[in-house]
């Protein structure tokens, strides 16, 4: 069974007079524990498409399906809840909220789903244990390294458990050795039969991932 | 999300902008302030002025005045003998909505004791009741009796500062039983009213009895007032400390008797006649009891009317209700103004936290936690705003007791505490929604991409 299903998906915006077809009819289905990534230019609508499987926005036309919600035509209440359960973000610029230290970060998606505090504290720190950060758990952000900041990341993205981890260029910020310590993260969460999404415009990146997406001006144009 | 988290969180964003929040706040802090300092400063004159009202008699005390006769009646005027004690009785008689009555009658007299200087004062003679529809009330001894007026004893009831300049420097109780001259004829005093002073007076006589235990000097007296209409302040209590009161009967045969012929004491014209209505519910009906009564003593003749203090006491109510209005629309006005404020500088934490919202989106919070959670914001500096206001508003009261001795004391009415605050909230809410609903309605997306 699929868990995100794209069906014919269009999305359109309108810069003045002009009419922008960022999405052209894409259709791609990606089951439960795919390692995919989605590649291709700048301007390929590569972006458009994460923020659709990411839940921020809706489609203008054509089917989407995340985790079984049909999100076509989805309140912003039901986007909300889908992205604090189903889908974990690891964001290139990290998007760590600079006024909270480490465990307080990974605590926000749950304070969200209304988990009480005692079980917070512990989900959270179980999670900063399993990137290996529990020395900094009281650190702000700023004292943290780039590779740091992203393992602090992925612990929020995964602190609520989702089935879906969606990356955009999670190694965008950080030196090749750093990168490839995150990817091999990723890799794990892959193993252990999640379904994670590798935005990137980088090849040598796509290439670790066993499935390719390539985009193009708004169409998929790959798709081994 | 709930709410103590949302608390917990916006007192961090206030902590963490420390400076800012105490600047956002001070627009409700003095909102809050000046109205309960407002309130306090009108409660005060209003508690003087009220006070002032009873001790003149209040709204009850009526007095029957002469009237020009209408041109209907002009043919007939002699057939009135004007205002007499008769009056007073047929009021007595026949108005039983009216609880006291009695007639006034005046003479200026020299009243002296123990061969000290004369004060110049204007005696006056009435009934019992007088003491109640003038609302007296005895330091010491008794007001006139019946008797008193029945035998024309020769006895008087002085007011307290009649009592302190005929015997300076002594306990003016300690004049009853003594004896005074009235133009040199003896009289026995039988009671002394209460002195009766403004909150102004009796803060100036504080004032001036401290400076007097400094100097060691005794305070020189001032000069007596000449009453009503003459003294630049006219000031209804100081006739109640300056009277001179005699058995009507009395004060007509000492003084009034055989000046014209056929001069009895029924017959002879009164300078007043002042009545005290037994209910105010029944007010125009008492009026209209008297007024049937005096048509038969005049006969007809329509020489008389009816002077209530409606007008007067209708016009110190408005002046407070104007006072207070002016007060809570000042202290309304900076309310609003620190609402703008509040709205002003949530607007300006917005367009820092744009990124922050956007990522707390993007985990998973709904626009109405976000909402929630600016409007809790807005709240919660108006609310905090609001309480050292009332810590400033204490403040404000003392400085406004201690740089205006003379004025009416400022009194905290706790209950404007209740409503000052509860308008701080409602400010705050006010000014939160706007903002909030901006914060909420921002695209994730942008929001995300915002630096």
């Amino acid at each position: 069974m699929a868990v995100i299903s794209l069906e014919n998906v269009k999305k359109l915006y309108k810069v003045g007079d002009q009419e922008i077809r960022a999405l052209d009819g894409v259709d791609i289905q990606l089951g439960e524990g795919e390692f995919a990534s989605i590649i291709g230019p700048s301007g390929s609508g590569k972006s458009t498409l994460m923020h659709l499987l990411g839940c921020l926005d809706t489609p203008t036309q054509g089917r989407l399906e995340v985790c079984g919600h049909d999100l076509s035509r989805a309140s912003s209440d039901l986007l909300a809840r889908v992205r604090n359960q189903e889908i974990g973000f690891v964001f290139q610029s990290f998007n760590l909220l600079p006024k909270l230290n480490v465990r307080e970060n990974v605590e926000l998606p749950m304070i969200y789903s209304g988990i009480g505090g005692a079980e917070r504290r512990r989900r959270a720190e179980e999670m900063i244990d399993a990137v290996g950060l529990t020395s900094r758990a009281n650190n702000r952000p700023t004292q943290l390294s780039g590779g740091q900041c992203q393992r602090v990341a992925i612990a929020r993205a995964l602190v609520n458990r989702p089935r879906v981890i969606l990356a955009d260029e999670p190694t965008g910020n950080l030196d090749s050795a750093t990168g490839a310590s995150i990817l091999e993260i990723l890799r794990g969460l892959h193993r252990e039969g999640r379904t994670v999404i590798l935005v990137t415009h980088d090849p040598k990146i796509a290439a670790v991932t066993p499935r390719v997406i390539e985009m193009c001006d708004g169409h998929v144009v790959a798709r081994p | 999300m709930n709410i103590t988290q949302s608390v917990e969180l916006s007192l961090r964003e206030m902590w963490g902008h420390r400076f800012r929040s105490l600047l956002s706040m001070s627009g409700i802090v003095l909102g809050v302030s000046s109205l309960i300092a407002t309130f306090s400063l009108t409660a005060g004159i209003e508690k003087g002025v009220r006070q002032l009202m009873t001790e003149v008699g209040g709204l009850e005390m009526v007095t029957v005045v002469n009237k020009e006769i209408s041109s209907r009646m002009i043919e007939f005027w002699n057939l009135s003998p004007g205002r007499t004690v008769r009056d007073a009785y047929a009021i007595k008689r026949s108005a039983p909505l009216v609880s006291h009555v009695s007639p006034e009658l005046t003479h200026g007299v020299a009243v002296s004791a123990d061969g000290g200087d004369p004060l110049r004062v204007r005696a006056t003679g009435v009934w019992p009741d007088y003491r109640e529809i003038a609302n007296h009330e005895l330091a010491a001894g008794r007001f006139i009796s019946d008797l008193d007026v029945e035998r024309a004893q020769r006895c008087v009831v002085v007011g307290w500062e009649i009592a302190a300049r005929l015997w300076p420097g002594k306990d003016p109780t300690q004049a009853v039983g003594h004896k005074v001259f009235l133009n040199n004829d003896p009289f026995t005093i039988v009671g002394v009213l209460r002195l009766y002073e403004r909150d102004e007076d009796k803060r100036r006589r504080e004032i001036k009895e401290q400076s007097a235990a400094i100097n060691k000097k005794p305070p020189r007296p001032a000069p007596m007032s000449r009453g009503r209409g003459t003294s630049r302040n006219w000031n209804p209590l100081q006739q109640k400390n300056e009277a001179v009161l005699l058995p009507f009967t009395t004060l007509f045969y000492q003084f009034k008797s055989g000046q014209f012929p056929d001069n009895t004491p029924e017959n002879v014209p009164l300078d007043n006649i002042r009545f005290r209505i037994a209910d105010l519910g029944y007010f125009q009906q008492a009026i209209d009891q008297a007024a049937r009564a005096l048509d038969v003593t005049h006969r007809g003749v329509d020489d008389f009317g009816f002077d209530t203090r409606e007008e007067w006491f209708g016009s110190m109510e408005a002046g407070l209700r104007a006072t207070r209005l002016s007060g809570a629309l000042i202290a309304g006005i900076s309310l609003v103004v620190g609402a703008i404020g509040i709205t002003n500088i949530m607007l300006a934490s917005i367009t820092e936290r744009v990124r922050e919202i956007g990522i707390r989106r993007a985990v998973g919070a709904r626009t109405r936690d976000i909402f929630v959670q600016i409007l809790i914001e807005s709240v919660l500096i108006s609310f905090i705003g609001g309480l050292i206001g009332i810590l400033f508003s204490l403040v404000l009261i003392q400085i406004l007791i201690a740089i205006s001795p003379d004025r009416n004391v400022p009194e905290l009415q706790p209950f404007t505490i209740v409503i000052s605050v509860g308008f701080a909230l409602l400010a705050g809410l006010v000014s939160g929604i706007y903002p909030a609903w901006k914060a909420s309605n921002l695209d994730p997306i942008q929001a995300l991409r915002y630096e």
